[in-house]
This record gives structure tokens, sequence and C-alpha cells, in this order.
């Protein structure tokens, strides 16, 4: 899958023998859209930001989104929480040189209202849409929708021409890659005979539910009462004439997302379940035809040189050194043996081990420590 | 094998929700939860929400399906019994159930139950969670361990029920939601087991964790499972060579090398992780039990053994 790849020129040097791995400075001087996944826990938000500044410091125009930054990791960017902003921000201090870098918070709540706002016939409608309690209530959760709202939100950064690269973080999945899965998912929904029903234009409110002609309509009310079947169709009903802008789109990124452009970025941590969700993932990836870029293992523990045996050493100072120096050592073997079974899959891609750190990234420079590491090889 | 009594803690609800984000290792959690109770012959059923995969092989049994099974037997009368419940096969039970049947059994099947979960949000985790609730009620077990979704979906599958509470009025699945809540603020049926490790985002999230789910849904919570601690080494305070001459041994110039590299790595581990029980300490109130760090990165039967003896505690009062 990477041969293709190889012929793209490259700013960063070539590698210098074609079997060789591309190092992870080459995957982000040829890529214009770098989506990071990997199983939860493992610091994939800080990394995709890692790799955000260090693409920012070889001179590249970078915006890093993200879903669901830890506090710290928000306030290194510079995000602020609460603030559901719509445009990225501009993050001070990242970069030296020429590049720049830009960071946003998705908040699938904001994008989908966005949307809502912009695909509305009219500001009336929209504003009934945006009122109903069952529009309030998922927003944020109606299947596959954050997800939907991630890739429709990449596709508007990613065509705005004002970045050379566009890092998009996805929320952990353990089954697949959900987000690649989303406009599927919202498509099947939106395609549903009920709904098309619900939203038949030649019928009103009132006639459904008078009617009750739809056994799905008379299930609602008879499982949660009156009140929501009127919001819901009327939630369906000001969702109709959107469904065509929603496919095209899910289409449009689609094609982005398995084009030479697009490079995926494992991210994992070198336990063995972790391993085994992102072999998984590394097989998902490989069906779908995505193109795996690199395998980043994260919070990796040091591995100390082996130490001689020490016999009849009484409790002690000394003795504790030893039985820290076993466990460690025990655990980073281990760790080095699962993380190669993980290796050995990602033929072709780049590979690169961050430590685990003493505390979170807190700021810019831990960030730009990091990056460091990751382009170091 | 420490085979004490079992701790009160274990015991004292009927159904033991363990949850934590991801990578904390709190479905490990859960499953020497059960070995504990199944062991002093209790009849467990875990439950494992998210189906994770190796959870049935870690307790020496088959992989967790829908289909109810027992997991490993001792003695007379303890075992236990794993099983996930897929949002559907609650959906239909629970149909069945309500008597609900005929056309209505049709239009469900018609509907599916993905788009009616869309005009009922948080549906899905309601329809498993009153389906524990049920088995609560039957008394199908002596105790029900539920291996709650990691990563951020535990306090929405949790909160589902005070969710639903707020958009629908009226109609079964109210009574549904009204009894699950019903469930969750009695601490006689119910309590949280929270799971966290000494590190700070972790630490930051579990604290948020416990105050949301004590405070809005009323959930009792048990003891503070804080995983994968070092031991407290006061030798590494010490560097090698001074540790060495104390003991009146010299060091080749090889094993001085090897132990300054896991010294410095250990020494800030240590400072690291006595920083976080500190900010636990201040910041929740809740007792705590801290279990071992297991040195491999293959978690199995044997490391499990480990941590159900580590578990098998009274907690630390919270201070």
């Amino acid at each position: 899958m990477s041969a293709k790849r190889s012929t793209t020129p490259s700013p960063a040097p070539a590698a210098s023998d074609a079997s060789a791995h591309p190092s992870i400075a080459q995957v982000l001087a040829n890529t214009s859209l770098l989506v990071t996944c990997g199983p939860g826990g493992v610091g994939k938000t800080t990394t995709a930001a890692a790799l955000a500044i260090a693409a920012a410091r070889m001179g590249r125009r970078v915006v890093v989104v993200t879903v669901d930054p830890a506090r710290r990791l928000a306030d290194a960017l510079g995000l602020d929480l609460a603030a559901h902003s719509f445009e990225p921000h501009e993050v001070q201090h990242a970069t030296e040189g020429n590049g720049s870098l830009w960071a946003l918070m998705l908040d699938a709540e904001t994008t989908f209202d966005r949307m809502i706002t912009d695909r509305a016939s009219d500001p009336a409608r929209a504003a009934a849409v945006l009122a109903n309690p069952v529009y309030r209530s998922i927003a944020g959760s109606l299947g596959g929708a954050q997800e939907y709202m991630a890739i429709e939100r990449l596709h508007q950064l990613h065509t705005s021409g004002l970045y050379d690269l566009v890092v998009i973080d996805t929320p952990p999945s353990r089954h697949a890659i959900d987000l690649l899965e989303a406009p599927d998912r919202l498509m099947s929904f939106l395609g549903h005979p009920i709904y098309r029903l619900l939203t038949m234009p030649t019928r009103s409110v009132a006639k459904v539910t008078n009617a009750g002609s739809s056994a799905f309509l008379w299930m609602v009310r008879k499982l949660a009462g009156p009140k929501i079947v009127e919001d819901t169709i009327e939630f369906f009903r000001s969702l109709a004439g959107m469904e065509e802008g929603l496919r095209t789109r899910a289409g449009e990124v689609s094609v982005i997302l398995r084009s030479e452009q697009t490079s995926f970025m494992l991210v994992s941590s070198p336990r063995a379940e972790a391993i085994a969700e992102s072999t998984h993932l590394v097989n998902a990836l490989r069906d779908g035809g995505f193109h795996l870029g690199g395998v980043i293992v994260n919070l990796v523990h040091p591995l100390p040189p082996p130490a001689e045996a020490f016999f009849d050493l009484a409790p002690g100072p000394l003795a504790d050194h030893v039985a820290y120096h076993a466990d460690l050592f025990a655990l980073a073997t281990s760790e080095r043996q699962e993380m190669a079974e993980l290796m050995a899959l990602a033929e072709g891609a780049a590979e690169a081990e961050l430590p685990l750190l003493e505390g979170d990234v807190h700021d810019v420079a831990g960030l730009v420590a990091l990056a460091a590491r990751l382009i170091s090889d | 094998m420490e085979r004490g009594v079992t701790p009160t803690w274990v015991t004292s609800a009927g159904v033991v929700v363990v949850a934590g984000k991801g990578g904390v290792g709190s479905s490990t959690v859960a499953a020497a939860l059960s070995l504990i109770a199944a062991r002093q012959g209790a009849n467990v059923l875990l439950i494992a929400v998210d189906g994770r995969p190796g959870l049935g092989p870690l307790l020496g049994g088959e992989p967790i399906g829908p289909e109810e099974r027992t997991l490993r037997s001792f003695g007379r009368s303890g075992r236990i019994r794993g099983r996930t419940i897929p949002p559907e096969q609650a959906f239909s039970d629970y149909l069945a159930l309500k008597g609900i049947g005929g056309v209505l059994r049709k239009a469900a099947s018609a509907a599916s139950l993905d788009v009616i979960a869309a005009a009922t949000p948080g549906l899905e985790h309601l329809l498993v969670l009153g389906k524990i609730k049920e088995l609560q009620r039957e008394k199908s077990a002596d105790l029900i361990i539920v291996d709650a979704p990691p990563a951020g979906l535990a306090a929405p599958f949790l909160r589902s029920a005070s969710a639903l509470q707020a958009v629908v009025a009226s109609g079964p699945i109210r009574t549904q939601a009204d009894e699950v809540a019903e469930m969750l603020a009695d601490a006689k049926r119910c309590q949280g087991l929270l799971v966290t490790i000494p590190e700070e985002t972790p630490v930051n999230e579990v604290v948020e964790l416990a105050y949301d789910i004590e405070e809005k849904l009323g959930l009792s919570l048990g003891p503070l499972v804080v995983n994968a601690c070092w031991p407290y080494l006061a030798g590494l305070e010490m560097s090698p060579t001074a540790a060495a001459r104390a003991q009146g041994v010299t060091l080749s110039r090889a094993a001085k090398a090897a132990l300054d590299v896991s010294a410095r790595f250990g020494r800030a581990r240590m400072e690291g992780q006595q920083r976080q029980l500190a900010r636990l300490d201040e910041l929740l109130p809740l007792a705590r039990i801290e279990l071992p760090r297991v040195p491999t990165a293959r978690f199995g039967p044997a490391e499990l053994d480990i941590l159900a003896a580590a578990l098998a505690v009274e907690p630390r009062a919270a201070s």
C-alpha cells in the first residue's frame, strides 16, 4: 500500500533504501490530512498535538482538531473548553520558522447546530429545530452524529486552503473505525423507511399522529408517551431536505480519506490489550482501503541494561534497588515483546516510540519536546 | 494464596458497577472482584457491558458472549457466570416483559432499535441497565458485577436513566428510567466501584466522575481502587552507589550503570505517585485500596490472582 506513496516528491530526506520504513517526518511532510486513531487511555490526543507541532516546526501551516482533550492539554494548546468555538485559533510559541499551528476543539453540538443553520431553508425553520427538545438531547448523541460532525468539520478545514496539513484526533474506538463508518450509519438512518415516512411533505403532523398510520409512532408513543412523538416528528420533518447535502458530503469525505494525501497514524500503548485492539484497527484500516502512515507506541517504560544477579543480598537499600531494577527490566522487556508484534504487522509504515512521562504535558514546551522525539529518527 | 473472609464492602450491595477511564484496568478489577466473591462461595454474575474480549479467558473460561455461561466454579456453590447484554436483546426482552406483542413487536423489528434509539437518546444504555435491574430483582445471582463501558462512556451509561427522565414524561420507558434510577440510588442494591491509576489525568477524571455520579445519581461509592501502584522502596532515595556502600557491597561498573538507569526512573515515578495519591487524599474523601503494578505488559490468570489478593482487604479509610 505504501509503494505508490514512495513516488510522491518529498521535501524531507528520502529513505536510503526502498525497503526501509519512512520516517514520521516524511509522513508529516507528504500528508495533507492526518488521522490519529487507537484505543482509549494511550495518550492519543497529546500525540496528535505533538505531531501537529512537529509538522508546524517543519514549516507547514497546520491545524489540529481534537475531540475531548484533557484539561492540561487543552491549556497547553490555549483551548477554552467552555468556549464552544467554531474557528481554530493560533497556538502561540509553537514554531520559530515559517510554519504555524492552529488548534480547534471539536464540539459535535456546536457543529451540528451550525450545519442546521447553514442547511435549513429559512431562519425560522432553523430556530425551530434548534429549540426542539428531541434535537437538543440528540444533537451530541445521534447514532454516528458526533463522528459525522468531525468529518464535516474536517472537510471544511481541509478544503479551505488555509492549511497545508489537518491533523484530526478521533474518539477512542475499540470496535473499528467508527469515524469512518459514521457517514454510512447516518445515511442508513436517514434512508430508513420510517424516517422517509416521517419526513413526507404531504402529511401534516396532526394527520400522522392522529391517523396512527405508523406503527413506529404508535410504538414510540406507547413506550415513551405522546409528547415525545410530537417532538420527534417535528425534528425529523425539520431535517427534511438536508439529506441530499449530507449524502454528497459523506461521499466526498470517503474519497478524501482514501486518497494519497491522507495518512492514518495509529497510537497505542505497549500493553497487550491495547496492542490487540491496535492490531484489530490496523486490519480494519487495510480492509477499508485506508493508508496506514505510521505506528506510534506511547507510554513505554525505559529498558535498563541487564544487571548481574546478587546472591544472598540482605534486605536493605541495595536490595530495594535490585528489586526495582528486576521489576522494571521485566516490565520493559515484556512491553518490547508486545510492541514487536504490532510493528511486524505495520509493514511499510513509519514507527516511533514515546516514553512514559513523569507528568502530563501541560504547556507548549512539553509538546515541542515530544515533537522533537517523534521526528528525531 | 490468602483465603480470608470476603471484605464487607464487596457484598454490601447486590450490584457492583465497576467503572474507570480507558487503560486504567477497570475490567481486570471487575474480574478480580468476581474471583474474590466466587472463591468465598458466592454465585457471581459478571456482566461485560461492552463485551470486552479476553475477560472470559482471563478468568479461565470461554470468551464472554450474549449467552450466559459459567466461566469458573469453586467448591459447591462458588461460581462465576459471564455474559454481555447487547441492547437489541435487552430491547426484545423488555418488550416481552411488558407484554407488548403482536403488531407492535413486528413494528419493533421493522423499525430496528437504531431508529427508535435515535428518537429516544440514551435508550440503549437504559435498556442494558434495565436488564441488569431485572436480573437483580430476580435475585439471579448473589452478586452482579458490571464492567461498565470504558473511556468517556461510563458517565453517559450511568446517567442514561436520569437523562431520559428529563426527556420522557410518561409511558413504559419513563417507568423503566424511574426504576433504574431508584436502583442506582439504593445503597443496599447497588454500589459503584471507581478505578484509577496514580497519574495526573486519570486522577482528575476519577475525581470528576465520582462527584458526577454520587451527586447526580445518588449512587453510593465503594472504596476507590488505585491500580498499578509501584511499591514504596525507601532504598531508592539513595543512589545505588551509596546503597551498596551501606550494605557493604562493591558494585561492578555494569551493575552501577544498570541500577542508575532504573533508580533514576523509579525515583521520579515514586515521587509522581506520592504526589497523585496526596491529591486524591485532598480531592476525594473515599476509602482507598491500592493495587500493585504487575511487572508485565501481558496480564494473565497468574497476575489476576495477585490483584485479587491485593483487592481482598478492608480499605484504608479516607484521611
